[in-house]
């Protein structure tokens, strides 16, 4: 069904531009391809930003900015940005009654919806919700359910919506271009997901809605560079350079050739519980393994998670309560808040 | 094999429950965290003989030891051959790498509390170790056993979980704790989970989470590298970056925390600074949330769960808000200044006594309500003499049910021009589809879709046709018994009567028991003086002179005695069906020998002579109809103008609701015009009234001389039924009001009206009496006025009402 309300772009989405000297040259493509100048257990850096949006109860902005490459030659060597960085922001609406039609609920009903903007991604999304972006939210919810303590509002309703403003691309673009649209893997959406949870959490946060704990998302790989030995790699790397599996934290899916498995968890480091879980590709042994290790990715999360809730509070109690006075009651409350 | 009989059963259920209460017995003594005295006893001796039998080199807490022992059923041997080889396992795993710098890093790394239960890294504390040597989704029994029973590890098993520990954890805690102030705390101690430390988890979670001057803190190797298979973990063991989860991470306990900053242990050189993972803004979340907008507008604090909207405003915490002047005094103040500099310069022209003046006759001024609607105070008789109005007459039809009343008069509209051919078409069509096509012509006047399902009229119809001498009205009333009292209403709003009579063999009988018999007499007894009798049907019985002699002579018969005069009545065979005779003679060779050539039905209502108007009376109208007359005319009623005169202006008087109401307008036949007068039936728009004040009914008078609301009065009245005192109706027109005949005054004689018998007993059917009448409420009701007793659906009697 196509959407008639709105001008659409063509059905094709826009093409990366080709450079003639990739035609000419097609080894000069791969020259390109970016690599993992990170430690396999550094986490890209991630703003993250409460307060956003005034019309919301709560709302919270997370970027995940393209990390600088460590020697860059001077003029890049192609305009395509090597990699997709993240932009998501997330608005909570509620608690608020729910409508007359709806049925009693005891509890909190939590909605929560994931969108891409349609200029999320390099193939050009629709602007009716896709599979994809409703499985997101199924996860999205599954992972804030278990945090929100839903009991203290009857007859209430939240919702979480979280639009990817820039989603994390699947594959580098130059195997989009080489390999086609097809052969994307998905593996993003995991990117995705983790920032979905972390952003979300900060916004509930920012609400005011009551949680156990704060929850933030990881997500760690077991990835393969099958060709990756003596090709443009960078000195920080050469510890982690090998041609069996690895795990990583945080990948970044344009730096790897082959992701075997993925996993993104939802953590709550005050309680060591695990609120989602979702799994990817052909982890075998080491499916635990990965677990913990996207379990690690998200306690490295919350810290910033935390920075940015305490931040914002700070300032909000500020005005209100004044001075230091203020602050000290919100680290009280906000540790009551988190053994919940 | 053959049915169990139930003693089988019976016996079959009573080993089932007794296994049960076995069951239960048995894991009431043995099973759960509740051991017995002298299990715990055993635990304890156990305990302590696999601690001697264990090399003091390996380290395993007691709750290991418990548990081996548990699983063993206490035999120490098996239970010290089990511990050995799981420490060797783990010991050969740690061996490589650089264990002795990790654990000097550690204390560096973990320098606050988290708890944590074990020194070694036992196979129980990670959840892939756990599972080690279990395939997924078959998990053994035993196993699944451990996981329920043995809550030892307080962080360990799967993810989450209880953060209490059991009874056995917290034992062994006590007694690690008394072993580490014995001095035995070169190993790190193991199921650090008192509850002492459980609040201050969370806090120090958070402190090491979020304080930046901490950041410089080292993580500890992540058990995910110490665990990697050879493949994965050929490398040494790596520093993570970031905390661990603290289940894995041996630290020392809090008090050396704060020691440790200070100590002199070297730094390991595996070790790296956690990055500060927050990043500056790109430019985009810049533009987003602008640059130099770091601090956010002080939002609401939410304190309630739903916040008011204004409560962090200045003013609403100002808590004396009444002690300024309101906003409405502001503009009030505000206004009186304006007036006041307006009166300066007059008090100045004109003096203060002018000012004075014209306020008082301001005051004095009274608005009164001025009537809505003007009359224009014709003078109505003189009009209506002017008007040189052409002769009106109302008829109604009367006549048995399904005698061919409706159709007939469908039929003299439809020749007469007043309904096109093209609603005749349609109606056909209509009657058609339902296979009733003989009543085309009756829905001409029964229009409601119940009175077309049934094929009977319910309700008084109202048309109107013109001749060249005379307007008629017709009142097309209802045969069926069941609507006597609809009939009624019609029977008292006409001049005159049209007696239909079906030919048809058995009909005119039939007929003659029922509605015409009743009919006649209602109709005679209303005060209808001349009747049109229509033989209708002529055309099923061949038009035979013989059956209409028959039908004439048999009603004159009847009608002379039901007191009409023989020169008041006129037969017209017709057919209503085919339209002979209706307004013109049938055509030749309809009639056999054309044996009739009197007047057509139109000629014979044309031959009517005019009745008297009551235009001197005082003003008297019968409800007939209360409605809804449209957008502009809330409130209309509708009736049959019985005295007087009226006009478009004129205040009128509702009884019995002792109502006055403007007339705003008058309609006649569909026609507005500006005055009406009595013989009229006449639709009027009614306004100052409410509708609550109107019924059917109810008589709308002039208040000059209005009809008075009566209890009781005395009727001459036509018996028809034996009269005695009883409960009945009484009907005028539309009214109707249950009442009681309490007094039986006199028979009188039909001719005369002289008395012949004084407090009869009984009134025999037939004759005349005159009757006390007592109503249980009051009516409007004159001297002279035409009602009818009826008693369980009958008519029992109709009479003249003589005194009030």
């Amino acid at each position: 069904m196509t959407d008639r309300r709105r001008i659409n772009a063509p059905s094709g989405g826009t093409s990366t531009p080709i450079f003639a000297r990739t035609v000419k040259d097609p080894d000069s493509l791969h020259t390109l391809r970016p690599t993992r100048a990170r430690q396999p257990d550094e986490l890209r850096k991630i703003f993250l930003k409460t307060g956003l949006t005034p019309s919301a109860s709560g709302s919270a902005y997370l970027e995940i900015p393209p990390a600088d490459p460590p020697t860059t030659p001077s003029p890049p060597a192609s305009l395509i940005p090597p990699r997709s960085s993240l932009k998501l922001a997330c608005a909570v609406h509620g608690p608020k009654p729910l409508p007359r039609s709806a049925p009693f609920s005891p509890h909190l009903i939590l909605t929560t919806t994931v969108k891409f903007a349609p200029f999320a991604a390099r193939a050009r999304r629709g602007y009716i919700r896709d599979a994809s972006e409703r499985d997101l939210g199924v996860h999205l919810e599954t992972a804030l359910r278990g945090v929100v303590i839903g009991e203290r509002w009857p007859k209430s309703g939240v919702e979480v919506v979280v639009t990817v403003l820039e989603a994390e691309e699947d594959v580098w673009w130059g195997d989009e271009f080489t390999a086609g649209l097809g052969r994307t893997g998905g593996w993003g959406l995991m990117t995705v997901l983790a920032g979905c949870v972390t952003v979300a959490s900060a916004a509930i946060a920012d609400a005011g809605i009551d949680c156990v704990d704060l929850v933030s998302g990881g997500v760690a790989a077991i990835v393969r560079n099958p060709d990756a030995k003596g090709k443009g790699r960078s000195e920080g790397e050469a510890e982690t350079k090998t041609e069996g599996p690895y795990t990583v934290l945080d990948p970044c899916p344009a730096e790897h050739q082959e992701i075997v498995a993925g996993c993104v968890v939802g953590y709550l480091p005050g309680r060591d519980e695990i609120t989602a879980l979702w799994m990817k590709g052909e982890a075998g042994e080491f499916a635990e393994q990965v677990v913990d290790r996207a379990v690690q990715a998200s306690i490295a999360t919350m810290t910033v998670l935390k920075e940015a809730v305490k931040e914002a509070a700070e300032l909000k109690f500020q005005g209100s309560a004044g001075g230091d006075k203020g602050i000290k009651s919100l680290g009280v409350s906000n540790d009551v808040e988190m053994v919940g | 094999m053959p049915p169990k009989s139930g003693h089988q059963r019976v016996k079959q259920l009573g080993y089932d429950g007794d296994d049960l209460y076995y069951d239960d017995d048995y894991s009431d003594e043995g099973g759960g965290d509740g051991l017995s005295p002298e299990d715990k006893e055993q635990m304890r001796q156990g305990t302590i003989q696999v601690k001697a039998a264990l090399a003091s080199s390996i380290s395993v807490s007691d709750a290991e030891i418990q548990e081996a022992l548990w699983h063993y059923y206490y035999d120490i041997d098996k239970s010290v051959t089990y511990l050995k080889s799981k420490s060797a396992k783990v010991e050969e795993k740690k061996s490589s790498g650089k264990l002795d710098i990790l654990i000097f890093g550690l204390k560096k790394l973990f320098p606050y509390p988290i708890p944590r239960q074990s020194s070694y890294k036992h196979v129980a504390v990670s959840a892939a170790e756990f599972f080690n040597d279990t395939p997924w989704l078959n998990v053994p029994i035993h196993r699944r056993g451990e996981i329920i029973v043995e809550p030892l590890y307080p962080r360990g098993g799967l993810l989450g979980g209880s953060s209490k520990p059991s009874k056995l954890a917290a034992l062994a805690a006590a007694r690690k704790r008394k072993q580490r102030e014995d001095g035995v705390a070169s190993v790190p101690d193991n199921a650090d989970t008192s509850h002492d430390k459980e609040p201050d988890r969370a806090v120090a979670l958070l402190d090491r989470l979020s304080l930046k001057d901490r950041a410089k803190e080292k993580a500890p190797p992540s058990l995910g590298s110490s665990e990697q298979p050879e493949e994965l973990s050929k490398k040494k063991p790596r520093q993570t970056r970031y905390p661990v989860r603290r289940k894995k991470s041996p630290s020392p306990p809090p008090v050396q925390r704060r020691e440790e900053p200070s100590g002199p242990i070297p730094e390991p050189s595996a070790a790296i600074e956690i990055p500060d993972l927050r990043a500056p803004p790109s430019t985009f979340a810049a533009a987003m949330i602008g640059a130099n907008r770091m601090e956010p507008q002080p939002r609401p604090l939410r304190g309630s769960m739903f916040s008011l909207p204004y409560i962090h405003n200045g003013w609403f915490t100002n808590a004396n808000a009444f002690a300024g002047p309101s906003p409405d005094d502001i503009v009030m103040n505000a206004q009186a200044k304006g007036q006041k500099s307006k009166k300066v310069p007059s008090k100045q022209v004109n003096g203060g006594k002018s000012t004075n003046k014209l306020t008082e006759s301001v005051s004095s001024l009274t608005i009164e309500e001025a009537p809505k609607v003007k009359s224009k105070n014709l003078n109505v008789l003189q009009e209506f003499e002017k008007s040189n109005m052409k002769k009106t007459a109302s008829f109604v039809v009367i006549g048995h049910v399904d005698h061919g009343k409706s159709t007939l008069m469908g039929r003299l509209l439809y020749d007469l021009k007043v309904i096109d051919q093209r609603s005749v078409d349609k109606l056909r069509k209509e009657a058609e589809t339902i296979g009733k096509s003989s009543f085309a012509l009756a829905w001409v006047m029964d229009q409601t879709s119940e009175e077309r399902s049934r094929g009977v009229t319910v309700d008084i119809a109202t048309n109107y046709f013109e001749t060249e001498k005379t307007r008629f009205t017709i009142l097309d009333a209802p045969g069926h018994q069941d609507f006597i009292p609809n009939m009624i209403a019609g029977a008292s709003q006409a001049d005159f009567a049209v007696l239909v009579i079906d030919a048809g063999t058995n009909s005119f009988e039939s007929g003659l028991k029922g509605q015409t018999k009743e009919h006649a007499l209602l109709v005679r007894s209303m005060g209808v003086q001349r009747l049109v009798i229509a033989v209708n049907k002529m055309d099923t019985i061949s038009w035979s002179k013989a059956r209409y002699d028959e039908i004439s002579q048999q009603m004159t018969a009847f009608l002379t005695a039901a007191s009409f005069s023989p020169k008041n009545l006129a037969f017209i065979p017709c057919a209503g069906l085919t339209g002979d005779n209706i307004i013109r003679p049938p055509p030749d060779g309809t009639i056999p020998g054309n044996w009739y050539s009197g007047p057509t039905l139109v000629e014979a209502l044309d031959a009517s002579e005019p009745a008297k108007r009551a235009l001197s009376l005082p003003l008297r109208l019968t409800v007939a109809d209360v409605f809804r007359g449209g957008v502009m005319n809330p409130l209309s009623v509708s009736g049959r103008l019985d005295a007087g005169s009226l006009q478009v202006g004129d205040t009128v008087l509702a009884m019995p609701a002792n109502e006055t109401a403007t007339i705003k307008g008058i309609e006649v036949e569909g026609e507005p015009v500006d005055w009406a007068v009595a013989g009229q039936i006449t639709t009027l728009h009614l306004a100052d009234i409410d509708a609550v004040h109107l019924r059917l009914g109810d008589i709308v008078c002039s208040p000059a001389a209005p009809i008075k609301n009566v209890k009781s009065f005395q009727a001459k009245i036509l018996a028809f039924e034996h009269v005695v005192p009883m409960s009945v109706d009484v009907f005028r027109g539309r009214m109707n009001a249950p009442a009681k005949v309490t007094k039986l005054v006199a028979v009188l004689s039909k001719q005369s009206g002289e008395v012949e018998k004084k407090r009869p007993r009984i009134v025999q059917p037939g004759s005349v009496a005159r009757v006390v009448v007592e109503m249980e409420r009051e009516m409007p009701l004159d001297s002279g006025t035409r009602i009818v007793l009826r008693a369980d659906g009958a008519t029992v009697a109709a009479g003249l009402l003589e005194s009030v």
